[in-house]
């Protein structure tokens, strides 16, 4: 098996056995054994048999430093390991299936609810015990092979490989949106799907096809033309005028495209990017840890709706809340925001003296207090208690509405425009400077005479303005309210889009929301295992990209690489210097943005 | 109230951290336009003196006044405004902001543009944005060619070690300080740099205008730039005078030998 070690395979398989038992225990293989994704053979739930033979065998059989030496194994190599690992992965799993028949599946059932004989069956292809799991174990082993031969490939043969693989089961996938979206613009998708769901045979190759030229020649000349690419639009402010044109258009005319459900998805993830990108400015920015923050959501939902005239639900029928206004949306929205900033003071001023853990619990209680007081007695009057409010303003200018998910897209864009470009300016201004070097070292910042005090509270108040937005914008979207929708998971979420995007960085914010909350609205089917698969893909993204998926702080690695370079070659008399800075480079890009050890004394 | 002809003073101060006394009963000042030199062994209270100076620790006793105003109980950054600034005997920079942007931060306390400046951006906010990117590097620019060119644009984490020590003084530089104050500048330093700082620090008098008050292990430092030297042991102050008179001062020699500290 060349480099790789016999026990890293046999490890590898029984993790992979391992996730296949799980996927099989809380019930996803047979949920979608009927979920076609390409013909009619190659169903998710298939695809689950043998996705975790294929991923361990590609993990394991990934070059290795050994004793200071990369080792990389050749395809025939990756091919044995592969087969080993896949073998152990799907034998392990086969292994399970004979010991569920023996000890009786319903006795198994008991405990397991979804280890249930239709799964026995479907796990063995309704072809009878032994036959099924002889067919099972040569899948496992095939896909092993192939996940060790994949991995060893050459570059320019690897990543297309794999790219066409997800990009025909994401196809196969979005089988309820792509059609539709197609539809909506006229062509007839009988030639991709089946009316039935999957991709046709012929479909799914033509797609996988399609996706490896392209990948191949993405990946023959894509560093190149990258490059050149970056380099013209540095060079020339007018290209980069023109480009933003063409992406403002695309955005413009992206809801006719792609017709109401994903517009109605894109509206939600727009809300999360607000959410996001106010919830950067105070933990990104400043480095505040903020675990209350549905508090600006619920108060931006609620407050719009009582300064837009919005009534309660009561037993009795509708009633006016105890205050009420009746503001034009757009003045109302105003309001809302420069109250928010204020509730952020409020928020901010009693915990000034915490930091960090503390800092995040204490705003979690007070969070918790905004959510709670939704649904309070108390607060009933004003904000209708467990049954809300309904009748929020649709945000209509000169009789056109909003509510509809195409129109709401729009409203939407333009308030994530400007949030975007608040927070842009924010970032490289002096302000955004003190935030920076607050987050850095609180202390140094404050000996350096910036008013921590200061800088802190003005994190909260524009953090939670920008928040607040999104609280209106939501209102306006589903246009009535009630305590379910401003949960703490609301905040955990946002923390989430805004981490995994990567702390601090504007297109990260983006991209965390577009996944964590754009994804999971595409993929309807899998409503009831949509938190297992989100904590799931949460794990995996930070354990493989801690730094976000679009971080910041990229730009300084690669500098950090350039000072190695520039020394050695500028600086051969200092040569203590040299090392240091090495020493000191290889520290710092391993600690990637970990601040220094703590402070003196 | 002090009687105002010192630039700093410090009157009787005292603190403890539990039971250990940093400093017990310390009278000292600093006059305008000296070069003060604070020696003493290690744990004799040098850094404690300059923490409860620049507000990061109250005292538990006593006065420290700064041209005449008590700066007991502002916060360090109210301190940094009124002229004095610093630089920490272990490195405390922003590592993952650039050299050039860490000087900047220097300059954070003599401008005032805000969210409206910073969104909108207009013409004044461009200007002070102009002046503090000048004045940064006019900062940094004190230490030739050390913390010049590429440099500026890299992040401050991939100086080396002395580089980080320069840069930590531009920065306390670039806060526009009338009292400056280096916490052990020449620590880990190779004989070469050390002697370069020391013209740094007596050019930090002649040709910025600073009064500077630093602790210093060095002695070669300590004699080749003091006007006046204070010893500290446990604490308070033992000596002070010119450098020989502190040198051969018998309690200092007890305190140093005794200890076998630095020389």
């Amino acid at each position: 098996m060349g480099p790789v070690p016999l026990r890293s395979a046999i490890g590898g398989g029984l993790i992979g056995a391992v996730v296949s038992i799980y996927l099989a225990l809380v019930g996803l293989t047979e949920r979608f054994s009927d979920l076609e994704l390409v013909g009619e053979q190659v169903t998710l739930g298939r695809v689950l048999l043998v996705l975790p033979p294929f991923v361990a065998a590609y993990v394991v059989t990934r070059p290795r430093v050994v004793a200071g030496v990369r080792r990389v194994p050749t395809p025939a190599h990756g091919a044995v390991a592969g087969a080993a690992t896949g073998l152990v992965s799907i034998g392990a799993f086969a292994a399970a299936i004979v010991f569920a028949e023996w000890f009786d599946v319903n006795r198994v059932r008991q405990v397991f609810i979804a280890a249930s004989p239709t799964l026995i069956e479907f796990v063995t292809f309704e072809r009878g015990l032994a036959a099924g799991i002889v067919l099972l174990i040569a899948l496992g082993l095939v896909s092993g092979v192939a996940g060790g031969v994949i991995r060893n490939a050459s570059p320019q043969l690897r990543s297309p490989l794999v790219l066409g693989i997800a990009a025909t089961l994401l196809m196969g996938l979005l089988q309820r949106i792509i059609p539709v979206a197609m539809r909506e613009l006229g062509v007839e998708p009988d030639f991709l799907y089946e009316p039935s769901g999957g991709l046709t045979l012929a479909g799914g190759i033509g797609v996988f096809v399609i996706a490896v030229v392209a990948s191949a020649l993405w990946t023959r000349s894509g560093p190149a033309a990258r490059e050149r690419a970056r380099s013209t639009v540095r060079e020339q402010p007018a290209t980069r005028t023109a480009l933003l044109v063409v992406l403002l258009a695309l955005l413009g005319i992206l809801p006719l495209l792609v017709g109401a459900v994903i517009s109605e998805v894109l509206g939600t993830v727009m809300v999360f990017i607000l959410l996001g990108l106010g919830l950067n400015i105070v933990v990104g920015y400043a480095g505040l840890l903020d675990l209350g923050y549905v508090a600006f959501f619920a108060f931006g939902a609620y407050a719009l709706g009582l300064l837009s005239g919005a009534t309660l639900n009561t037993s009795a029928g509708a009633a006016a809340p105890a205050f009420s206004a009746n503001l034009n949306f757009y003045i109302a929205v105003i309001v809302v925001v420069i109250l928010a900033a204020g509730l952020g003071l409020l928020i901010g001023a009693p915990v000034l003296r915490l930091r960090g853990d503390y800092l995040a619990i204490v705003t979690l209680g007070l969070g918790e207090i905004v959510s709670i007081l939704t649904q309070s007695r108390w607060l009933a009057p004003l904000v209708g208690g467990p049954q809300g409010m309904r009748g929020i303003t649709d945000a209509e200018i000169a009789g056109y509405s909003f509510r509809a998910p195409q129109h709401f897209y729009y409203l939407a864009l333009a308030f994530v425009i400007l949030a975007i470009f608040v927070s842009w300016r924010l970032s490289s201004s002096r302000v955004g400077r003190a935030w920076n070097a607050m987050r850095e070292d609180e202390q140094v910042a404050d000996a350096m005479g910036i008013s921590t005090t200061r800088y802190k509270l003005l994190a909260f108040a524009m953090g939670g303005a920008v928040g607040s937005l999104g609280g209106a914008l939501f209102a306006v979207k589903i246009g009535s309210l009630t305590p379910a929708s401003f949960e703490i998971l609301v905040s955990i979420t946002a923390l989430a889009v805004v981490i995994l995007g990567g702390l601090g960085s504007i297109p990260g914010v983006v991209v965390g929301a577009l996944v964590l909350i754009g994804l999971p609205g595409l993929l309807r089917e899998f409503e009831e295992y949509r938190l297992l698969i989100y904590g799931g893909v949460l794990v995996a993204i930070m354990v493989l990209r801690p730094q976000g998926l679009v971080p910041n702080v990229r730009r300084m690695r690669e500098l950090q690489e350039d000072e190695v370079t520039q020394d050695a070659w500028a600086n051969p008399k200092t040569e203590g210097e040299t090392e240091e800075t090495y020493a000191a480079v290889v520290a710092g890009g391993r600690l990637g943005a970990e601040p220094e050890e703590e402070i003196d004394e | 109230m002090s009687d105002g002809t010192h630039l700093l003073e410090l009157r009787n101060v005292a603190k403890h951290f539990g039971g250990l006394y940093a400093l017990s009963g310390l009278d000292m000042h600093v006059n305008p336009g000296e070069i003060v030199s604070v020696i003493g062994p290690n744990g004799a209270g040098k850094s404690t003196m300059f923490n409860v100076v620049t507000g990061l620790y109250e005292p538990d006793d006593g006065a420290v006044f700064y041209r005449g105003e008590s700066l007991v109980g502002l916060a360090p950054n109210q301190i940094t405004r009124l002229g004095v600034a610093r630089t920490f005997q272990t490195v405390h920079l922003f590592p993952n902001m650039t050299v050039l942007e860490n000087a900047m931060v220097g300059q954070h306390c003599r401008t005032k543009s805000g969210v409206f400046g910073a969104v909108f951006r207009p013409p004044s906010t461009l200007r002070e944005e102009e002046r503090i990117r000048q004045r940064a590097k006019e900062a940094l620019e004190f230490f030739g060619s050390r913390l010049a060119g590429y440099r500026q644009e890299q992040p401050a984490n991939a100086l080396s070690y002395a580089n980080r020590r320069r840069l930590e003084m531009a920065r306390a530089i670039a806060t526009d300080p009338t009292l400056i104050m280096l916490d052990e500048p020449t620590a880990g330093m190779n004989p070469t740099e050390t002697l370069e700082l020391r013209d740094h620090i007596v050019r930090m008098r002649d040709q910025l205008g600073f009064t500077v008050l630093v602790i210093e292990h060095d002695m070669r430092v300590v004699k080749g730039v003091s006007d006046r030297v204070i010893a500290l042991d446990y604490g308070r102050k033992i000596a002070e005078g010119t450098y020989d008179e502190v040198a051969n001062n018998p309690q200092v020699v007890e305190a140093y030998l005794g200890t076998k500290a630095a020389g």
